[in-house]
């Protein structure tokens, strides 16, 4: 498929549009019914398999805000999957699909372990920032690679980044079980990397300030998207490449433009979790990340200001799902369950949003 | 499924009365009400017109006839029974075909494949397509409607791809045979040729229902005629007992309206497509200088093939040329180099002096250089974005609406309030989505983006395309006031009426070469058929 | 039985997934629904397939009831993107959670976490007679398992469908022209529910192969990106059934390879032989894709009161 001939994207990319009021009581609306729907539902699944619902929605929801532990866990939860959503929703925005997060927060975290491992004596002036910086261009490299396919040769960009994502688990693999191997991890892991290169801890419990950097994220994404130059260009390839190309936005640089800035959120996110989680490369630190962050975006409809408050919704339930298989013995898919069916019941609400109107006019 | 000659036999055995009512048919759209409860009747073996400026809902109405929209009320009487149509596939089992104004075929298939797609035919050991091809011969021959059953349709012309479409229909069996503006694109001799086609098909039996927005085609084939507008039916009359600027009036409504917009009914009456010279005499341009010129341009079409070879023309201040061609000889892709959206492979394209090829699209639009392009769904707007948005659109980077990185959305807000005052958009505001506005008002906000940085050479393809009256006079009084203002104007389009109304000089374009230019005062529309077609030029 | 033979074998074997997959891409892609869930649905098979195999009497009730819950899948995201015209991929990522969710989710609620995880029994190989005793070929391909006879036979019936019959010649429409299909009595809205069922079952087909011949069980990583490289190779084979089947033979050839190279000692760090299948495949894309055609409407809805 040629990126020329990928046709506009309709549901996906978010715009400021009028009639305000009554739309947005029917988006909060959709929200809390696709919300309730799927806990219906996944409830009545929970049931059938014979525990208890009640016992594991309590676990889900509440590990969060019990304790300050499972608060910090859960903000800490939310930087990569924040991230890595903006990583999915900005290139949407331009019709683009980046399913390789993954891949490029992984090459950004190998990107930055491997620098924090070098330079392991280096003061942390210099060696922090270079962590980030090199986590990120590392990311940005990454989904180039994809976005130069789609620009030079018209591969269609969903693959090329999906199949970078399997490549990049040998990257990962190989750095860390025979480059600058942990032996005694007993899995694949990287010696850790010099002080210098970890993010400070404020707190207690202790939280790492990758969270202040990713909320400063989120807002330059917001402004960028809504009130400049390149952030309307982008929208409007979204809306209609050949529209936006006829008036002299450059589509192709636009696009590729949106992939790497995407790439370069996912390798940040590698380079935190490097520098303010584990302080170390381990292979499949990952986790479900990218699958989370497609959801996340799909959920906030690429609207960049709400990707912020539904990854944190999110975080809440990632962070209860090994609480629920603990306390209530419900397997914590469970919750993947869950967030499908929100994204489901939520799809479906246009279509009743839509009739209703409809029918009332 | 019935043949053409059962299908005679039975029209000359059936009782006598109208062989097609449609009774009442209302149809909205969203919160518009495209038809307003409407009437049509049409005779056996007649030729019934179906007259009306764009947006008048001919189409739409003919749509609900075949299946593809469902009426909120109305009836069908066929043959002198009702007759509930759901889909197109119920229209086709009650002998109802229809030609659509874009042809409905799929590209890689032959013409046999296309003309029997949808009906049933024995499949084991393997679909033999040999006794249909043979069938399409047949019915090709008889009609005068030459065909090779083999060729793959993508290869073939736009007049030979009509065949195919009414093809489709008799080989169904079809009694009422449905075409909507079936002149488009087609050159003069070959509109001869197709009436002809028409006139042999009502011979045997069948009716045909013809939409156009050109008086002077209903005249010249149609047996009777219903006008419509605004989604009304407003008058039916036999042809015999009217005249052309009777229709004139029915078709725009009360006598003060003709006056403001009869520049475009008569633009379609011209008595007869043959007589020479329509128009006013040559206007004087004086020693106006060259603003643009394009010296042989070589530009790549979608597959990277050459799809013009070598074009070269000047238009100077204040002039409107005029392209002239069958569809797919090299229009969209010389309007798109022209307007510096398609790279060129060789060749110049000089405005005001300043050589542009090979500069990027926004070097072209602060040039001076404006294009409303043919589709503009598909390449005019941003449907989802608000009026505002979409005016912004292509001057993004201009002064006028940045402010450092920003947009400037106050300033934004301000020229959009303005250009839906001065083009008479018909839109809540300037946040209301692009896509909720009809044709003529998308096409009105596309021409405010185009005048609101004084074009220097203003490009436009087809640009009344679907629009009703009163917007095709509005984009005629823009054409002329862009050429007052000292632009230099290239109108591409596929009405020969529409050139010859509005240009100085028309250059026909075929097969990616200008094969012939006439100036005006010497406009024949035979001559310019006859270039169009290919065929040497005479003159 | 030499080392080449042995190899050839091992390829057809490892061609079935890809064969299966990428036919039911196709054949769901040329009536124009392009269905991303590939991935998603290959893992749900296999989960399926195995528990079902395991609990419920035999690989061929397994590789039954994987075919149902695939179709279901495939008829689900037919039914929303034609009925309700929602988003084909958005709908396709959602399915590919759902699928991967619940793939994971079976198995843990049957099986629990276990050290020593149940094994199925493999497919047993069939030797066709008289054609197993040709030399080299009867091997390679005469003395297989029933799925990759029926893989080839599948193909072969989906070439003669497209092509040589009237049900072909009304599906092809549907993914080039629907609008024209629509107009001539073809219902686009019933030929892609009906292609997307038959696509999901033939990608949960894909999947619930891989614990009958390779693993004898289900884990996570099961499926390893070969339901993505299963789209890669529709698009590679110009969404035409013979040719998919042809490039089937280079994705299995390099899976097969990258695990001899494994085994057999070259000096090259496993981690890059493993990287091996995704490299090509992309390298192959580069370059495949300029005399590739694509189904005209593949990914985009049909609505046929749209007035443009």
């Amino acid at each position: 498929m040629t990126t020329t001939a990928t046709p506009p994207t309709t549901t996906a990319p978010a715009k400021p549009a009028g009639r305000r009021g009554t739309d947005l009581s029917w988006t909060v609306l959709s929200y809390a019914l696709a919300v309730l729907l799927a806990f219906v539902v996944s409830g009545i699944v929970i049931a059938a398999l014979g525990h208890s619902p009640v016992d594991a929605f309590r676990a889900i929801l509440t590990t969060s805000f019990k304790s300050s532990f499972g608060f910090v866990e859960t903000v800490q939860k939310w930087v990569p999957l924040v991230l890595l959503t903006l990583a999915f929703t900005i290139p949407l925005a331009a019709g683009k699909y980046n399913i390789g997060g993954e891949g490029q927060l992984l090459v950004g975290a190998t990107a930055a372990a491997a620098v924090g491992i070098i330079l392991k004596d280096a003061p942390m002036v210099v060696l922090l920032p270079l962590v980030l910086l090199v986590g990120v261009l590392a990311g940005g490299v990454y989904a180039w690679i994809a976005a130069w396919l789609m620009d030079r040769f018209g591969v269609n960009e969903i693959l090329s980044t999906v199949l970078l994502n399997f490549v990049s688990f040998g990257i990962v693999d190989y750095v860390a079980s025979e480059v600058w191997s942990d032996p005694a991890a007993g899995h694949p892991t990287t010696v850790p990397i010099g002080d210098g290169g970890l993010l400070p801890l404020v707190g207690t419990p202790p939280m790492h300030t990758g969270v202040v950097l990713a909320v400063l994220v989120c807002a330059a994404t917001v402004v960028v998207m809504r009130r400049t130059v390149p952030g309307f260009e982008l929208r409007a390839v979204g809306t209609n490449p050949r529209a936006a190309q006829v008036h002299g936005v450059r589509i192709g640089r636009v696009a590729v433009g949106s992939l790497v800035v995407g790439g370069a959120l996912a390798g940040f996110a590698g380079a935190i979790e490097v520098a303010g989680v584990h302080g170390k490369l381990i292979e499949g630190m990952q986790s479900n990340y990218l699958l989370l962050g497609i959801i996340i975006g799909l959920i906030a409809r690429g609207n960049a200001l709400a990707v912020p408050f539904v990854a944190f919704g999110i975080a809440v339930l990632e962070v209860g799902a090994s609480a629920m298989q603990r306390t209530a013995d419900v397997p914590s898919e469970m919750v993947l369950i869950v967030e499908a069916l929100i994204l489901l019941f939520l799809l479906f609400s246009d279509v009743v949003g839509t009739r209703l109107r409809r029918s009332s006019r | 499924m019935t043949s053409v000659d059962e299908t005679r036999r039975e029209v000359r055995e059936g009782a006598s009365g109208p062989l097609l009512t449609m009774e009442g048919i209302r149809k909205t759209f969203g919160s518009v009400l495209a038809l307003d409860g409407v009437d049509l009747t049409v005779g056996r073996s007649e030729v019934h017109g179906l007259l009306g400026g764009n947006g008048a809902g001919k189409t739409t109405l003919m749509n609900v006839l075949y299946g593809l929209y469902r009426p909120d009320s109305g009836s069908v009487v066929l043959d002198g029974s009702p007759v509930d149509i759901r889909d197109p596939r119920d229209a086709i089992s009650h002998g109802i075909g229809m030609v659509h104004q874009n042809f409905l075929q799929v590209d890689t298939y032959t013409v046999t494949e296309n003309v029997v797609l949808g009906t049933s035919l024995p499949s084991w050991p393997s679909l033999d397509l040999d006794d249909p091809a043979e069938r399409i011969a047949e019915l090709s021959k008889r009609f005068g409607l030459t065909v090779d059953p083999h060729a793959k349709v993508a290869t073939l012309s736009v007049g030979l791809r009509q065949r195919v479409e009414i093809l489709k229909a008799l080989y169904r069996g079809a009694k009422v045979l449905v075409l909507d503006e079936p002149t488009t694109n087609l050159t003069p001799q070959e509109v001869d040729s197709l009436f002809g086609s028409l006139r042999a098909i009502v011979d045997e039996g069948m009716s045909v229902v013809f939409i156009t927005h050109k008086i002077r085609e209903t005249m010249a084939v149609c047996d009777a005629l219903t006008v419509m507008r605004d989604g009304k039916r407003v008058g039916t009359v036999r042809r015999a007992d009217t005249s052309a600027s009777e229709l004139a009036t029915l078709m725009v409504g009360d006598d003060a309206a003709v006056g403001r917009v009869t520049e475009v009914v008569t633009a379609g009456m011209g008595a007869a497509a043959g007589t020479a010279a329509t128009g006013a005499p040559a206007r004087d341009l004086g020693d106006a200088p060259v603003r643009v010129s394009v010296r042989d341009l070589v530009v790549l079409g979608d597959h990277g093939v050459p799809a013009t070879h070598g074009v070269s023309f000047d238009i100077r201040r204040g002039e409107v040329v005029g392209i002239a061609g069958v569809a797919g000889n090299g229009q969209v892709e010389l309007a798109e180099a022209v307007a510096g959206v398609r790279a060129l492979e060789k060749g110049a394209v000089e405005v005001d002096g300043e050589p542009l090829a090979g500069r990027p699209t926004a070097v072209w639009l602060e040039s001076g250089v404006a294009y409303v392009p043919e589709d503009r769904h598909r390449d005019g707007i941003l449907p989802s974005a608000s009026i505002m948005e979409n005016l912004v659109l292509g001057a993004q980077r201009s002064v006028r609406f940045r402010k450092g990185p920003f947009v400037d959305w106050k300033a934004a807000r301000r020229h959009a309030e303005e250009a839906i005052r001065a083009y008479s958009v018909k839109a809540s505001g300037p946040s209301a989505p692009a896509a909720a506005l009809s044709g003529g008002n998308m096409q009105r906000v596309i021409l405010a983006r185009a005048f609101s940085h004084r074009p220097g050479f203003l490009i436009l393809h087809n640009p009344t395309r679907g629009l009703d009256i009163p917007s095709t006079q509005f984009v005629y009084d823009r054409v002329r006031e862009a050429a007052a203002e000292h632009s230099a104007v290239l109108l591409m389009s596929e009405d020969l009426d529409e050139l010859t109304h509005l240009c100085d000089r028309v250059l026909v374009l075929y097969s990616g070469r200008i094969v012939g230019e006439r100036t005006r005062g010497h406009y024949d529309q035979y001559e310019l058929g006859h270039l169009m077609a290919g065929l040497e030029d005479t003159a | 039985m030499n080392e080449a033979t042995s190899f050839l074998q091992l390829v057809v074997t490892a061609m079935v997934p890809f064969i299966l997959a990428a036919q039911g891409t196709m054949i769901a892609g040329r009536a124009g629904v392009f269905n991303v869930a590939q991935e998603g649905l290959m893992m749900l098979g296999a989960s399926v397939g195995f528990l079902v195999s395991l609990k419920m009497g035999g690989n061929l009730v397994g590789l039954l009831v994987a075919a149902l819950v695939g179709a279901a899948f495939g008829w689900f995201l037919g039914w929303v993107t034609t009925r309700f015209r929602l988003d084909q991929f958005v709908i396709g990522l959602a399915l590919f959670f759902a699928a991967t969710g619940i793939a994971s989710l079976l198995y843990k609620v049957v099986i629990g976490v276990t050290l020593k995880p149940p094994l199925i029994d493999t497919l047993p190989d069939l030797e066709i007679p008289l054609l197993s005793s040709i030399p080299v070929v009867g091997t390679v391909l005469f003395t297989q398992d029933v799925m990759v006879y029926f893989a080839f036979l599948v193909s072969g019936l989906l070439y003669w469908m497209l092509y040589r019959t009237n049900l072909g010649l009304k599906l092809r429409s549907v993914g080039e022209n629907p609008k024209a299909a629509d107009s001539l009595g073809v219902s686009v809205a019933r030929t892609r529910i009906w292609c997307s069922t038959a696509g999901g079952a033939l990608m949960a087909l894909a999947g619930a192969y891989l614990p009958m011949t390779y693993t004898g069980t289900y884990t996570e990583g099961i499926v390893a990106g070969r339901g993505w490289l299963a789209i890669a190779l529709a698009f590679f084979g110009g969404w035409r059934p013979q040719y998919i089947l042809a490039g089937s033979a280079f994705f299995a050839g390099m899976e097969v390879l990258a695990l001899r190279v494994q085994v057999g000692g070259v000096d090259i760090p496993h981690q890059f032989i493993s990287m091996l299948p995704y490299a090509a495949t992309l390298l192959v894309m580069m370059f495949a894709l300029r005399w590739a055609s694509v189904p005209a409407f593949l990914g985009r809805n049909y609505d046929r009161e749209s007035r443009h």
